[in-house]
């Protein structure tokens, strides 16, 4: 296994950098890597251990399959031009995992194992026969499996879900490792990672004849930096606020449930496109199930605690779609705490108001973290050559006016 | 309902019963087939089982609670275990029930006992090592005797029980170990000392010790077995002698043919539930290591919460006989059955009694306060969390990289299993400890000074008991958790 060694996280911190990082989750270590291999000088500042929070408690599924919540309600035409760009982040995210192992030298994991989104009623088997289309269209391999052709592929589903998509590159990767192996990385390509730094504040200079535009005041000191990220998750807000900017970002606690292990009852991750579940059942056995059920809010160091009702409707919703589950026991559940966006796209750029100043949030993050990554990397080199997309601005507005819908991935 | 009771031993029957006779509405619950705890189920070849008429003692006590408590209006239910606890709301799973009960009182005890102490050294998870209580539930389930040379290893006054019985049920025990020193003239002059009051105690030491000298069986003391041998089930042990700290002294090591390892280090409370009700905790190893706060009258920080028993320390049935009374009248008087000179009249007797036995368990220390070698036995090749099969060059091996006990178990997934880090924390937690070295964490009470609680940081909580408490504390069937009535507003989550 790829781990960062102790006494590399725990050197002194430098007083000044080109970039600074807030935040070791995949966010913040993926972006080190990747502007570390650039050759850009690099801190990463991170308050407790690496990936304690939602980068290493989260259920480690690929989603490239279009979620029901990327759809605005403005109808597919309307929707059109901007779902053919997300799925073809969605594309790279998966070319990009399918390499990922090979480039860090390191086991994440990874299983390709496929995934199907199932529909209850015709009207969802309508969106996804829809969203199948614009997949295809967009580069996304996927197929819409219904009847007796689902039967067969998926013998473990309850007789009457009325179809499925199947999307034969998603699966999933060890969330518990992939960070750290970028961190290992991202050090030995000469970026200083530096765990139980908390960071109190970003303050802007007035004066920057000397290139730095920021003083990064944290537990051990001070930092001068010519650009600051804030990868700081679901606190990232928080970090961000006295700096005078508003993220359109909001922290959720998150359920999930873990079984015993169990000899193989399915390869792909099952998730629902209408109800609260993603489900697969990991390398080992043990059943994961989650799908963005609620968890109650505790301050931070404390984790979130459980809520049995999500316990128990997670429950529900699984055994509804794999009734073979019903007599595998639950012996264990988390909850970690997400960053959900009003609109669920990423939060990555520069503020207009505040340059040097980037916010880097990633909602789907594990799916889609090490991607833009990489093309937030591109952009803050000059080297970029696909734009992050406005849209994902700090700055924007959300795209569902009034915020009036919300989701959770899962 | 005033008072629902989570644990049908000594400690919790005593309470409910208490608590009934002043009527308060009762219900108490119990995982297990039958009532009794671990002392007092059942009778047959159990605790004590020098003579019928000792079985028939404690079966006997165990009788007298259940219709103590069953006659004073305590409703009890037997194969229904508590999954989850919150405020004074309990979850509950009765056996054969196709769903969860949630039941809320004014008042919960949390009464649930203790269970062995795992103690990891190469060859532990070698067939034919059974730990004591394991070796009692099969000879008490089966009537079989565990192999027929055994060689026992560990400490404590109940240590020199189990051999005893063990070789009762025609068991060839061929060596006995204590860890702890042999008793001196001074030892058990401290011990006569604190006598007074405890004459039962006391008898029941001499009488084991007096029957394993009848018995052939060597006992020897300061020794420690290091390792189990064998290729698929245990052919030999090796034992060597300790030092004071437990710490096996090289040079020492000696080979036994045997078939059957049995091990004792004591018991560690169990603390799940309460630990998911948020109670404070202090540290103490001689009381088995994670030993929630009570107040005067069991009451823990948690708000409605008390404790007693094994569960608040291992002390012995006596003590959570006590214990259980206390929290009951202690309730009563809180919710305004009694009045508070009630029951401090009544909670007089019971103090002194207590006092006693603290007084003798405190004498006996010297001779068993654990020693912290007992957590260095493991070699690099040992699974230590045998769930996940995670070694201890694997553990060292992450330990390199981080010293967060969240982090080592993500990172080896150790603790992930079945058993939810029940068998391997301890162990996981004495490694880390030992690596931040004593500044960077109150030293366990890992000393002949014990007897004094550690007050413990929530970091050290968090080190020391390793998971983050989670329902469902006992496994249960997504079938049976699922609950169709709990609204799924879909992944739109209305604005
Ligand atoms: C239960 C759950 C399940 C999920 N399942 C999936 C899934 O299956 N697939 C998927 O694609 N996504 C999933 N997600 C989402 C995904 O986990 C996140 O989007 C992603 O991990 C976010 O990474 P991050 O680095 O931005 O945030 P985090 O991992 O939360 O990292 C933020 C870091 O910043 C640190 N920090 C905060 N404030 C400061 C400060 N002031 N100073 C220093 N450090 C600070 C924190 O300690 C933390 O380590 C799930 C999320 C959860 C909670
Ligand atoms: C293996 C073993 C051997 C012992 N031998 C002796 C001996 O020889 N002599 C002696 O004096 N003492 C002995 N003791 C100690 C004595 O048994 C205890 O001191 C005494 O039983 C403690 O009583 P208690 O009520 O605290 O717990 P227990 O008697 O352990 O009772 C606790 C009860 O709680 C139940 N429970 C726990 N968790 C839950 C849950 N989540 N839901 C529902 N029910 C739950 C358990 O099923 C159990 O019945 C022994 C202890 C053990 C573990």
């Amino acid at each position: 296994m790829l781990l960062p060694r102790r006494q590399d996280l725990a050197g002194d911190v430098p007083t000044d950098s080109d970039v600074v990082i807030v935040g070791g989750g995949l966010a913040g270590c993926a972006l080190a890597y990747f502007l570390a291999v650039a050759g850009v000088e690099v801190v990463l500042l991170e308050r407790a251990e690496l990936n304690r929070e939602a980068s290493g408690t989260n259920a480690g599924s690929f989603h490239f399959q279009i979620a029901i919540h990327q759809l605005t309600g403005a109808g597919w035409d309307a929707d059109r031009a901007r779902l053919l760009d997300d799925v073809r982040f969605l594309s790279r995210a998966a070319s990009m995992w399918m390499d990922l192992e090979r480039e860090l030298r390191a086991d994440l994991g990874v299983h390709v194992t496929g995934g199907l989104m199932v529909a209850e009623t015709p009207e969802q088997l309508d969106i996804l026969v829809q969203k199948q289309r614009v997949e295809r269209e967009g580069g996304l391999e996927t197929e819409v499996l219904t009847g007796a052709g689902l039967r067969t592929f998926a013998p473990y589903l309850a007789e009457d879900l009325v179809g499925a998509t199947y999307c034969p590159s998603e699966g999933y990767a060890n969330p518990l490792v992939t960070a750290p192996a970028f961190a290992a990385r991202a050090i030995e390509a000469g970026a200083a990672v530096r765990t139980h730094v908390p960071v109190w504040e970003v303050e802007r200079l007035e004066d920057h004849s000397g290139g730095s535009r920021f003083v990064v005041r944290h537990a051990r000191g001070a930092l001068r930096a010519r650009r600051v990220v804030n990868a700081a998750g679901a606190w990232a807000p928080d970090l961000a606020r006295a700096n005078g900017l508003k993220l359109p970002l909001h922290a959720e606690g998150l359920h999930v449930n873990v079984t015993e292990p169990r000899a193989r009852l399915l390869h792909p991750v099952v998730q629902h496109i209408g109800r609260r579940l993603t489900l697969k059942q990991s390398a080992n056995g043990t059943f994961i199930i989650g799908g963005g059920w609620p968890a109650r809010a505790e301050p931070w160091p404390a984790r979130y605690s459980i809520r049995w009702t999500s316990m128990t409707g997670n429950a529900a919703v699984a055994r509804r779609v794999v009734p073979a589950l019903a007599d595998v026991r639950v012996i264990h559940t988390w909850a970690g705490v997400w960053a959900g966006s009003e609109d669920l796209l990423p939060v990555v750029g520069e503020s207009a108001r505040l340059p040097g100043y980037f916010t880097f949030v990633v909602p789907t993050g594990f799916t889609l973290g090490p991607l833009m990554a990489s093309l937030l990397a591109e952009q803050m080199t000059l080297s970029a050559t696909t734009r992050v997309p406005l849209e994902y601005s700090p700055d924007r507005a959300p795209v569902f006016a009034g915020g009036a819908r919300r989701a959770v991935p899962g | 309902m005033d008072l629902f009771v989570v644990g049908g031993g000594p400690a919790g029957l005593s309470a409910a019963g208490e608590a009934a006779r002043h009527g308060l509405r009762v219900v108490l619950v119990d995982e297990r087939v039958t009532l009794g705890g671990q002392i007092y189920r059942q009778p047959g070849p159990g605790f004590v089982v020098r003579d019928a008429r000792r079985v028939g003692r404690d079966y006997q006590r165990g009788v007298a609670l259940v219709d103590a408590a069953l006659r004073a209006g305590a409703e009890l239910r037997c194969r229904t275990s508590v999954l989850s606890l919150r405020g004074t709301t309990a979850a509950c799973l009765t056996e054969g029930r196709g769903h969860v009960t949630l039941i809320r009182a004014r008042r919960v005890l949390v009464a649930p006992g203790a269970s062995d102490r795992p103690v990891p050294f190469p060859g532990w998870t070698l067939p034919g090592v059974v730990t004591a209580g394991g070796a009692q539930a099969l000879v008490k389930a089966s009537r079989v005797a565990p192999g027929s040379r055994l060689v026992f290893a560990g400490s404590g006054p109940l240590a020199l029980a189990f051999p005893a019985q063990l070789r009762h049920l025609g068991v060839h025990v061929v060596l006995a170990l204590e860890a702890g020193p042999m008793p001196r003239v001074r030892h058990l002059a401290r011990i006569l000392a604190a006598g007074w009051g405890n004459a039962a105690l006391l008898r029941d030491a001499l009488s084991y010790r007096a029957q394993l000298v009848e018995a052939r069986v060597p006992l020897r003391y300061a020794r420690a077995v290091v390792r189990a041998e064998g290729e698929d089930r245990v052919e030999a042990v090796v034992h060597a002698a300790v030092d004071a700290d437990w710490r096996v002294i090289p040079g020492t090591e000696e080979r036994l043919d045997a078939d059957t390892l049995c091990v004792g280090y004591g018991f560690v409370p169990s603390t799940e539930l309460l630990r998911l009700a948020g109670c404070r905790f202090t540290y103490d190893e001689d009381l088995g290591g994670l030993v929630v706060e009570v107040d005067a009258w069991q009451r823990t920080s948690a708000e409605g919460v008390s404790a007693a028993g094994d569960g608040t320390g291992v002390r012995g049935a006596p003590a959570a006989l006590g214990q259980g009374r206390l929290a009951a009248l202690g309730a009563a008087a809180d919710l305004g059955a009694i009045t508070q000179a009630r029951a401090d009249e009544l909670a007089r007797p019971v103090r002194r009694r207590l006092a006693a036995k603290e007084r003798f368990r405190r004498a006996l220390l010297p001779l068993y306060a654990v020693g912290a070698g007992i957590y260095e036995l493991a070699s690099p090749e040992t699974v230590v969390c045998r769930c996940e099969e995670v070694t201890l060059a694997r553990l060292e091996e992450v330990m390199e990289a981080t010293l967060d006990v969240d982090a080592v178990k993500s990172y080896t997934r150790a603790g992930m299993g079945l058993c939810q880090g029940r068998n391997c924390q301890r162990q996981v937690s004495a490694l880390l400890t030992r690596r931040r070295g004593p500044s960077t964490y109150a030293a366990p009470s890992l000393s002949v000074t014990a007897g004094s609680a550690v007050a413990l940081s929530e970091e050290q909580l968090a080190t020391l008991a390793g998971t983050t408490p989670r329902p469902p504390v006992r496994p249960a069937p997504i079938g049976v958790l699922a609950d169709d009535s709990v609204p799924d507003q879909g992944l739109f989550v209305g604005g």
